[in-house]
C-alpha cells in the first residue's frame, strides 16, 4: 500500500513543492536552489523519455488492428511504416550508425534520410492537415453565423469588423468620408485594446486561479485521478 | 431551378452543397497567387513597438529567437521568423535560435535560419548567430537557461560543443540576453511571457498564430511583453516597416519564389471577403426563410 | 531529375491526396492521414534521440560518468515509465509520473498565479481621472459613465437585467464619443473605466456560486458582451488564421510544384 499509493502522493509533494519553494530564494540559497537545478536538468531528460510514450500506445494498438484484420486494418501498416522509417532513420543518425550521419541536411546541402522525410513528408502532411480547415471555417461561417439573438450580433458584428480592419482594403473602407481614412483600422486596433482585453483577461484570470488550485491539489494529494487512483 | 420554385431561394441557398463553397474559397487563394494585387498593409503599434526595439539594440547585443511552431503554422509564423532574423542579422545584432515545439520546432529553425543567413554571406556561424536546436523538457529547458543555458543545451544543432562556438562563450543566460522573440504556435508563447519574462524580468516579444493573437493582447496591455505579431498581418507589417528601413533586403521580398506575407494578404483580402458575403447571404437565407415559415 | 524535383513531387502528391477529403473521404485521404500519424510520430524518436537523449544524457555518462552520475536517476526515471505496459508492474510506472505530474504543477502554480493573475489584476487597476489641466472634463464624463453603471445596477436588480446594462454601455459610448471629439486624453480613462468593468463582468459571469439574477444578472449579462466581442474578434482573427495555411499549401503547390517542374522542364 505505502509503495504504490503513498510514496506516489509523497514523491508528488515533492517534486511540486521544490519549485514552489525555489521560487522564493535567491541564487545564494544553495539548499534549495541546488535541489531545484538538479530537478530541472533531470526533467528535461524524463520529458525526453515520456514524449516517446504515445510511440508505444500507438504502435501497440496499431498491430492489434493489422492482427484482427479490423475495418481499415491495411491503413494501419502504412502508419506502422511511416513510423518506423523515419523513426529508425532519426535513431541511427543521431547515434551515427552505420552510413547514418546526424538528422540534419548534410554539409553540402543534400538531405539526410531523416531530412528527406521532414521536408518531404512531415512538413507536408502536417501543413495541408491543418490547412483543411480554412474551408470549413468559411463553410461554417455561412451556415452557422446568424443574426438569432443581440448576443450573436454583438458576435457577428465584431468578427465582421475584425475580418474587414484587418485586411488592406477593409482598413481604409471609410476613406471617402473626411477624415475616416483607416478609420476602421484604427476602431479595429480599439477592439482588440479594450473589450477585446477585458473578455480575454476576464478568462485568463478566471483559467488561471482555476488551474493553481487544482495545482494545489494535486500537490496536497487530493486529487490523485493522474496516477490511476480514485479519490479518497 | 425546380429546387429553388419549391423551397423558395432561402431553402436552396441552405441546402447548398459545402463543395461550391469549397471551390470558390479555392479559387479565392489560387488567383491572388497567380496574379498579385500588391495592396499595401498599415502598421499597428504593437509590431512597430518589435520593430523599434529590435532598432535599438547595437551588435554586442544578444537576441534569442525561439522556434516554437512547427510545419502547421509556417505560412503564419515563418515569415515573420525570416523577417525578425533578417532584421536582426542587417543590424548585426546577435542571434541564438532555439526550438522548443515538439512537432517540427527544430526543423522550422533549422530551414529558416539557413536561408535568411545565406542572405548575409559575411556573417559567420558561431559568431554572429548560433542555432542550438531543439530541446525538450518545456518549462524545465526554459527555467534552467535562467542558470546556465550550457546546461540545457550542451551542444548546438549541428553537435558542436557550445564552449567552442565563440558567441556561446559571452551569452551564459538570459542576463546576457537583450531580447527573446518567440514565433509560437500556442502555449510555449505564454510561458516565455508566465514564466520567463514574470520571473527573469527579460523582455519577451511572441509573433503569434492569428487564432492566439486575441489573447496576447491582454499581455500586452500589461506590458508583460514588448511587441506582438499577430498572424500574417502582423508578419506583412514587419516586412513594411523592414522593407521601408533595410532596402538592400528588397530582392529577397521582389522574389516570387520565396514566400511573403505582404503577398499573403492579397489572397487574405479577397478570401475575407468571400466569407463576408457568405455570411450575409447565409443570414439573408435565413432571415427570407424566417418570413415564409412565419407566413405559413 | 533532382533530389528536391522528386521530393516535391512527393509532397505535392500527398497534399493532394489529403485536400481529396474535400470532395469526399476515399482511400487516397485515407492513405495519407495513416501516414500523417505515423510520421509524425517517427518526427519525434529522431528529433528527441538526437536533440535530448544523446547531448543531454548519453554523451554525458559516456565521457564523463563520474561527474554526471546523477543522470542515472532520470535516465531510471524515464525507463521506468514505460513499466506501465507490463500489466505485473504496471504500478511502478507511478513513481515516475509522480515525480512528472508533481514537478510540472508546481511549476504551473506558481506560473499562473505569478506570471498571469496578479500583472493581470494590475494592468486592470489603471487611473480613470486623466492628467491636468483637463482633469474637470475627464472626471466629469468618467462620473457620467460611472453613475450610468450604477444606475443600470439599480435597474438591473429590479428585474431589467438587459435594460441595465444598456443604461451603461449607451452613456459610456456617448462619454466616449464627446471624449474622442473633444477631449482626446479623456478618452483614455473612459477605456480604463470599460476595461475594469468588462474584466470584473466577465469574472463575475464565471462566478456560478452566485444565482445570475437581480444586479450579479446584469453584471452577467454585460459579461456576456464583452464575451461575444473577444469570440467575434477571435472568429475573424481565426478565419485569417485558417486562410494563412491554406496560402502556404497553394503557394506550395504552384510555385514550388507547378513553377519547379517546369522550370526543371524547361532547363
Amino acid at each position: 500500500m505505502f509503495l504504490r499509493v503513498q510514496l506516489p502522493l509523497l514523491l508528488t509533494f515533492l517534486a511540486g513543492l521544490i519549485p514552489i519553494v525555489a521560487f522564493f530564494f535567491t541564487e545564494k540559497a544553495r539548499l534549495v536552489k541546488v535541489p531545484n537545478d538538479r530537478l530541472e536538468k533531470w526533467m528535461i531528460i524524463i520529458a525526453g523519455f515520456a514524449i516517446m510514450l504515445g510511440v508505444v500506445n500507438v504502435v501497440q494498438g496499431n498491430i492489434r488492428k493489422i492482427e484482427r484484420k479490423g475495418p481499415g486494418w491495411h491503413y494501419a501498416i502504412f502508419l506502422l511504416i511511416g513510423l518506423v522509417l523515419p523513426g529508425s532513420f532519426g535513431l541511427l543518425g543521431a547515434f551515427n550508425v552505420g552510413p547514418f550521419h546526424g538528422i540534419s541536411p548534410h554539409a553540402d546541402g543534400s538531405p539526410s534520410p531523416f531530412s528527406f522525410f521532414v521536408s518531404y513528408v512531415f512538413q507536408p502532411l502536417q501543413a495541408t492537415m491543418f490547412s483543411l480547415l480554412a474551408f470549413y471555417v468559411a463553410s461554417a461561417a455561412f451556415r452557422a453565423f446568424r443574426v438569432r439573438n443581440l448576443e450573436a450580433t454583438i458576435l457577428l458584428l465584431a468578427a465582421v469588423v475584425v475580418m474587414l480592419g484587418r485586411i488592406p482594403l477593409g482598413e481604409s473602407l471609410f476613406a471617402w468620408i473626411p477624415g475616416g481614412k483607416l478609420a476602421l483600422g484604427t476602431f479595429t486596433e480599439w477592439l482588440m485594446n479594450n473589450p477585446n482585453t477585458a473578455a480575454q483577461r476576464g478568462i485568463m484570470i478566471g483559467a488561471a486561479l482555476g488551474a493553481a488550485s487544482l495545482s494545489l491539489r494535486v500537490i496536497l494529494g487530493i486529487e490523485r485521478s493522474y496516477l490511476g487512483l480514485e479519490k479518497d | 431551378m425546380a429546387k429553388i420554385k419549391e423551397g423558395g431561394l432561402s431553402t436552396a441557398l441552405q441546402q447548398l452543397d459545402r463543395r461550391w463553397i469549397f471551390l470558390l474559397v479555392a479559387v479565392g487563394a489560387i488567383l491572388p497567387i497567380l496574379f498579385p494585387i500588391g495592396l499595401s498593409v498599415t502598421v499597428t503599434p504593437p509590431v512597430r513597438d518589435l520593430f523599434d526595439r529590435i532598432e535599438s539594440l547595437t551588435p554586442d547585443d544578444v537576441v534569442m529567437v525561439s522556434f516554437d511552431y512547427g510545419p502547421t503554422t509556417k505560412p503564419e509564423n515563418g515569415p515573420m521568423a525570416a523577417a525578425v532574423l533578417r532584421h536582426c542579422l542587417a543590424r548585426r545584432v546577435k542571434v541564438v535560435v532555439l526550438a522548443l515545439f515538439p512537432i517540427g520546432g527544430g526543423a522550422m529553425a533549422t530551414e529558416e535560419l539557413d536561408r535568411v543567413a545565406a542572405e548575409f554571406p559575411t556573417l559567420r556561424y558561431g559568431t554572429d548567430f548560433v542555432n542550438l536546436g531543439y530541446k525538450d523538457g518545456g518549462q524545465a529547458s526554459m527555467k534552467q537557461m535562467g542558470e546556465d543555458i550550457a546546461r540545457v543545451f550542451p551542444s548546438d544543432s549541428r553537435g558542436t560543443p557550445l564552449s567552442r562556438l565563440p558567441l556561446m562563450q559571452k551569452v551564459r543566460n538570459y542576463r546576457d540576453i537583450k531580447l527573446v522573440v518567440s514565433l509560437a504556435t500556442g502555449i510555449i508563447g505564454d510561458w516565455w511571457i508566465n514564466l520567463i519574462n514574470a520571473q527573469f524580468g527579460t523582455p519577451v516579444a511572441v509573433g503569434c498564430t492569428a487564432v492566439s493573437a486575441p489573447k496576447f493582447y491582454a499581455y500586452y496591455d500589461s506590458h508583460q511583453m514588448i511587441g506582438l505579431l499577430g498572424g500574417l498581418k502582423g508578419a506583412s507589417e514587419y516586412e513594411r516597416l523592414l522593407l521601408d528601413a533595410y532596402p538592400q533586403v528588397k530582392p529577397v521580398y521582389d522574389n516570387p519564389m520565396i514566400f511573403n506575407a505582404m503577398r499573403g494578404m492579397d489572397v487574405q483580402t479577397i478570401i475575407h471577403a468571400i466569407i463576408i458575403g457568405f455570411i450575409i447571404i447565409g443570414n439573408v437565407a435565413y432571415f427570407l426563410g424566417r418570413s415564409r415559415a412565419a407566413r405559413v | 531529375m533532382s533530389i528536391e524535383l522528386i521530393g516535391t513531387w512527393i509532397a505535392a502528391l500527398l497534399t493532394l491526396c489529403l485536400f481529396s477529403f474535400l470532395y469526399k473521404d476515399n482511400p487516397f485521404f485515407r492513405f495519407a492521414e495513416a501516414l500523417f500519424a505515423g510520421v509524425s510520430l517517427g518526427y519525434y524518436i529522431g528529433q528527441t534521440a538526437n536533440n535530448t537523449l544523446k547531448p543531454n544524457l548519453v554523451l554525458p555518462l559516456v565521457h564523463d560518468f563520474r561527474g554526471n552520475y546523477d543522470l542515472v536517476i532520470p535516465a531510471l526515471l524515464g525507463l521506468n515509465l514505460y513499466t506501465r505496459y507490463i500489466p505485473r508492474i504496471a504500478w511502478m510506472a507511478r513513481f515516475s509520473l509522480a515525480v512528472y505530474v508533481g514537478y510540472y504543477t508546481g511549476v504551473n502554480m506558481v506560473q499562473k498565479l505569478q506570471g498571469e493573475v496578479l500583472p493581470q489584476a494590475g494592468a486592470t487597476m489603471m487611473p480613470l481621472l486623466g492628467a491636468f489641466p483637463i482633469a474637470g472634463t475627464t472626471a466629469l464624463l468618467v462620473t457620467l459613465a460611472a453613475t450610468a453603471l450604477v444606475l443600470g445596477l439599480i435597474d438591473s436588480a429590479r428585474g431589467h437585467l438587459t435594460r441595465g446594462a444598456v443604461i451603461f454601455v449607451s452613456t459610456w459610448i456617448v462619454a466616449r464619443v464627446v471624449a474622442q471629439v473633444a477631449f482626446p486624453l479623456a478618452a483614455d480613462a473612459l477605456d480604463n473605466l470599460l476595461l475594469f468593468v468588462g474584466v470584473i463582468m466577465v469574472l463575475i459571469y464565471f462566478f456560478f456560486s452566485l444565482e445570475h439574477r437581480g444586479a450579479v444578472g446584469g453584471m452577467s449579462r454585460l459579461g456576456i458582451w464583452f464575451l461575444m466581442l473577444g469570440f467575434g474578434a477571435a472568429f475573424g482573427y481565426t478565419v485569417m488564421g485558417r486562410v494563412s495555411l491554406l496560402i502556404g499549401r497553394m503557394n506550395f503547390l504552384i510555385i514550388d510544384w507547378i513553377g519547379g517542374t517546369v522550370r526543371a522542364i524547361g532547363g
